[in-house]
């Protein structure tokens, strides 16, 4: 549904946008994930065809967005980081003249139609006939997202769609992005980690401007997990012996010590499942197993590890 | 085409509301109404006191109030909106860009000419709303006396024309900046300098005194303010309002690639 091949963006002798290619399949959602200033709200101005890229293509619902800029802008929904709103319109006439430069083929019907149904699955309809520019920052938000859907595009990018929300409202403006998946194929961008494992079937790592990783949440953190670890706590007793003499065990530490008990970190050889031998290995000693479970890196130490590698590998060279 | 037009439209009317939406369009409208009755009071009583005594003192000739009223008054407005036209064209492009919601315009199915077609069409619509205000005044002209209506449509044409051509202006000005008060600013220096440019006119030598008269926005005026509608001047104004438009255009593309 959208393809990204090889885009590059220049600012003089900035490169925002770096070779960066990607795809994402109908009614995908896909994450954009990557620190402040990384290039995503870039890559996206250059998929909804605010800005030409200075090398490479995008290609969005099979037309290219610069060789047929109208017909691809059809067909994307865009909310950029700060909603576009017209502080002197009340929300109807905002999504209104939305709808007329959207929908330049639909009956008046028909628009008024699509407003009110965008109203109604945003959630803005209480406060339709009040100005934009007195709204607050959840309902701006909304309307923006209004604003998005109101042509029922088959591409939605949205930047950032729940920075500077409360949590309440970020749960539901994510509930909304899932439920507007399937209809609609969407791209959001953001910098936090939850989101995308919890929004996201796909996500794309970039910094720098650089993709630095392609795949699911799942899977990016299980690969980069390398060695399997787990995490073991135990009551009472001196039992780092106990664990490391278990088979298959590389490696022992302390991870947290208190009075009663103590949290181990075990490495275990990859590919092999030690739980059940440490279970026993701990009750055969007389001792208290507290806990027992595998370690997975979170998002963010993958996020880390990537940007970070990413980092010490460019300045390399330059030492 | 239909759907050009119907672009060009949409925005027009995104425009027309905002300005009606804000204090913009009522402080523009009042103050030109102000302004612009305080001239007329002011002409109507020099020209009273005039005719009374060409009245009595039998002067050479009866006074006319076209020459006498109505061409000073339209005169008088043109430097009214030299000082109010700014206000108007600087937040067209400015404000869009400051506030982000040029992302949207830029983003949705228009071509940049008829987003620039649109906002022109807009404040030109401002426009025609003060001038109408005018209208009232001056037709309390006819109701009361006898001036011939053609001279009194030919200077109306005329700053029509003239304000169209600030207007092309403001917008390519306020195309360049993200603050508003320098787009303002800039486009009332650059108005002045179009107005003023036949001042050095003599001084300058026979071909460039020839070329900065005909490049001043107030000769080609005069005649309209005088009753006549001359092609040549409608030329002028059409081809300066275009240009206006056309730099217009090639400052949002390139606004675009440099992001």
């Amino acid at each position: 549904m959208i393809e990204v091949q090889h885009l590059t963006k220049r600012y003089g002798p900035v490169t925002a946008v770096d070779d960066v290619s990607f795809r994402v399949e109908k009614g995908e959602i896909l994450g954009f994930l990557g620190p402040n200033g990384a290039g995503k709200t870039t890559t996206m101005r250059v998929i909804t065809g605010y800005m030409p890229a200075s090398e490479g293509k995008a290609v969005v619902a099979g037309y290219d967005v610069f060789a047929n800029p109208l017909e691809a802008k059809r067909r994307t929904g865009y909310l950029p980081e700060t909603p576009p709103l017209y502080p002197d319109m009340t929300v109807r006439e905002y999504l209104t003249f939305v709808a007329k430069i959207k929908l330049d083929k639909a009956t008046k019907s028909e628009r008024t139609m699509r407003v009110d149904h965008a109203m109604r699955k945003t959630h803005v309809d209480d406060m339709k006939d009040r100005h934009c520019g007195k709204l607050s920052k959840g309902y701006r938000q909304r309307v923006g997202l209004a604003q998005a859907i109101i042509h029922d595009p088959e591409v939605l990018i949205l930047d950032e769609p729940t920075a500077g929300l409360d949590p309440k409202q970020i749960i539901e403006t994510r509930d909304l992005i899932r439920s507007l998946a399937g209809d609609h194929t969407i791209v959001l961008s953001t910098h936090i980690l939850p989101e995308v494992a919890q929004t996201c079937q796909r996500v794309v790592i970039i910094n720098r401007g650089r993709v630095v990783a392609v795949d699911t949440p799942d899977n990016l953190t299980h690969q980069l997990k390398g060695a399997a670890t787990l995490y073991v706590q135990i009551e009472g007793g001196h039992t780092e012996d106990a664990l490391a003499s278990v088979p298959g065990v590389q490696k022992v530490s302390v991870a947290d010590r208190h009075e009663k008990y103590t949290g181990f970190e075990v490495e275990a050889e990859p590919n092999r499942d030690i739980r059940r031998d440490i279970a026993r290995a701990v009750v055969d000693q007389g001792l208290g197993l507290l806990e027992l479970r595998p370690t997975r890196m979170s998002l963010e130490q993958v996020f880390l590890q990537l940007t970070t590698t990413e980092e010490s590998r460019e300045e390399a060279p330059q030492q | 085409m239909s759907k050009t037009l119907r672009n060009i439209g949409a925005v027009a009317g995104k425009e027309l509301r905002s300005y009606f939406g804000s204090p913009v369009a009522w402080v523009m409208m009042g103050l030109f109404a102000v302004i612009f009755a305080w001239f007329f009071t002011v002409y109507l009583e020099v020209f009273m006191k005039n005719s009374m005594q060409a009245q009595f003192g039998g002067g050479p000739q009866s006074m006319n109030v076209n020459m006498s009223l109505i061409r000073p008054l339209l005169s008088n407005a043109s430097v009214l909106i030299l000082f109010l036209l700014p206000m108007v064209t600087m937040r067209t492009y400015s404000e869009e860009k400051r506030s982000g919601t040029i992302e949207l315009l830029l983003t949705s199915p228009l071509t940049d000419l008829e987003i620039i077609l649109g906002k022109f069409v807009g404040a030109i619509g401002l426009y025609a709303g003060m001038l109408l205000v005018t209208v009232l005044y001056v037709s309390i002209l006819f109701f009361y006396g006898n001036p011939e209506w053609k001279p009194v449509i030919a200077g109306y044409l005329g700053l029509f024309l003239l304000g169209s051509c600030f207007i092309a202006m403001g917008l390519f000005i306020s195309s360049l900046t993200k603050n508003q008060m320098v787009a303002g600013a800039a486009s009332f220096i650059v108005f002045l300098f179009f107005w003023i440019i036949n001042w050095f006119a003599d001084s300058a030598g026979p071909v460039v005194g020839t070329i900065l008269s005909y490049l001043s926005i107030t000769e080609h005026f005069d005649d309209f303010a005088k009753g006549i509608i001359d092609t040549k001047h409608i030329i002028f104004y059409l081809s300066f309002i275009s240009f206006g438009l056309f730099l217009t255009l090639k400052s949002v593309d390139s606004e675009r690639w440099r992001g």
